[in-house]
């Protein structure tokens, strides 16, 4: 059977070689690879469409090979793994403890936050901040009620996606 | 069909301009007659069996700013529920200030219409986003027809939209911008990188925005039109209470800016759904169907059958909102034919 894959790489020079070596390794075929470096997402990263030919169980022990080298698989036969939610805060967020904000949202299982950027305002207690988090499909709803507990402890305007 | 008009502000106004623009057009169209019978404001009331002349009532208005001043049949002082027992008509049209704190008196008002077994068509949110049951229930025991199209989204069809053309489809959710002046603050903060304090500003001086915006940037206005979409078109049963409400005012030029550089905009979204009732600051796509600009008013219904539709419209303006109210009256003068 096959199976197509959409791993999200760093773009640095030896990502898609260790992204590859497992599959060979495993004894899956690679069908196509798909890698236009020009094609990058806001974080940077560049997608990389790999189909690979195999049985049920080498094709899944190839994903678990992937996933242990913290590679990031965003799709499997056009479903999608991980979700990307976005939310801005406002509010005296520097005070309020960055890594205390970060850190509870990554305590959630199969979540973390893969982007934070914080604009100052001239008052303090009015600065905002956009988080970028990226999440197992399905946590979507879960990741959301947690940001507005975040919020509400700490006292920011929560804005969430629609 | 008598018409009996309770207040005489801006939609009261454009009620009757309406009737001035299209009483030939609807008599030759439907042979349809709105007469006018009475119309009050709190100087008192003009009141005629044989119907007044919209343009009179109307110039009346605009000269000495009380109705009561009619020609005639002005009668200063007679308060609308003395009004209301002093002349015949068919149908109620409710159109006095809104009261969030207790729906008062419009909602007494309208109950006493119904009882009478007079129909009740109304743009006033206050007494349905309170006691949505009890106005429905009474309509409903005395066999009178209760409509209320103009209270969400002005001239913005949706009620009676979900009721008729997506009467076979379940209603999942709502979500919608359902004010026009915080659209509008928050379209300019975005276009124009320009703080809260200084927009709002700008708003009231254009007549956007009230003296005291309260009610609309607080988000309590669009809080009661989401109590009014979930109770009639999702047959829940909330009132204002139930809604968890954030306004606009902490929205900063700053966020805006981080929403942007993703291709974002921030508005102020009512939402109701399974476990939501909401209105709060919310990121939409730019681009997507949320993301109408100025003082429009705009709502997304997801449905099981039909997915997503999507209807946009002028959230506010005398005639504007008094083209919702005479599709009501329509409506209800088709039913009886």
């Amino acid at each position: 059977m096959r199976m197509n894959l959409v791993l999200e790489l760093l773009d640095v020079p030896g990502q898609l070689v260790d992204a590859l070596e497992p599959i060979g390794r495993l004894g899956a075929n690679i069908v196509a690879v798909i890698h236009q470096r020009d094609v990058k997402t806001e974080q940077g990263t560049v997608p990389v469409q790999i189909t690979i030919e195999g049985d049920k169980d080498t094709l899944n022990h190839v994903l678990s090979a992937l996933e242990d080298e913290n590679i990031c698989i965003i799709a499997v036969d056009g479903v999608l793994r991980k979700e990307r939610i976005m939310s801005i805060l406002i509010g005296n967020i520097v005070d309020q403890d960055v890594k205390s904000t970060v850190d509870m949202l990554n305590a959630l299982d199969g979540v973390n936050v893969a982007d934070f950027n914080l604009k100052m305002s001239d008052y303090p207690k009015n600065s905002a901040a956009r988080i970028l988090i990226e999440a197992e499909s399905g946590k979507r709803k879960e990741v959301l009620k947690k940001i507005k507990e975040v919020g509400k402890s700490k006292e920011f305007l929560v804005i969430n996606e629609v | 069909m008598k018409i009996f008009i309770m207040g005489f502000g801006a939609v009261g106004k454009g009620v009757v301009k309406v009737f001035s623009i299209k009483g030939n057009n609807l008599k030759q169209k439907y042979g349809l007659d709105f007469e006018i019978v009475a119309v009050t404001d709190t100087s008192g009331t003009a009141l005629c069996d044989k119907g007044l002349d919209p343009d009179l009532l109307l110039n009346t208005k605009e000269k000495t700013g009380r109705v009561c001043d009619y020609p005639e049949y002005g009668i200063p002082g007679l308060s609308s529920p003395e009004a209301l027992s002093k002349v015949e008509y068919d149908c109620l049209v409710e159109v006095t200030p809104t009261n969030i704190e207790d729906g008062e008196p419009a909602k007494t008002h309208m109950l006493k219409a119904m009882s009478d077994k007079k129909d009740v068509v109304t743009s006033n949110k206050g007494p349905l986003a309170l006691c949505f049951k009890e106005l429905v229930g009474t309509a409903k025991n005395n066999n009178v027809q209760f409509k209320f199209e103009a209270s969400v989204g002005g001239a913005m069809p949706i009620i009676n939209f979900a009721h008729e053309n997506l009467s076979g489809c379940d209603i999942e959710s709502i979500f919608g911008i359902l004010n026009g002046t915080t659209n509008y603050i928050l379209s300019r903060m975005a276009k124009e990188g320009s703080s809260y304090e200084q927009t709002l500003k700008e708003a009231q001086e254009m007549g956007i925005a009230e003296t005291d915006p309260t009610q609309d940037v607080e988000g309590t206005d669009a809080a009661c039109k989401i109590v009014i979409l979930a109770n009639s078109i999702m047959n829940m049963d909330v009132s204002l209470g139930d809604v968890e409400i954030n306004g606009i005012s902490k929205i900063t030029p700053e966020s805006i800016f981080l929403a942007k550089k993703e291709g974002y905009l921030i508005k102020l979204i009512a939402e109701a759904s399974l476990d939501t009732l909401e209105v709060s600051p919310r990121l939409v796509k730019e681009g997507s169907p949320l993301s109408v600009e100025g003082t429009m008013n705009v709502a997304t219904l997801k449905t099981d059958l039909a997915e997503d539709i999507t209807v946009v419209g002028k959230g506010a303006g005398s005639v504007e909102t008094a083209s919702a109210i005479l599709s009501d009256l329509i409506s209800i003068w088709k039913s009886k034919k």
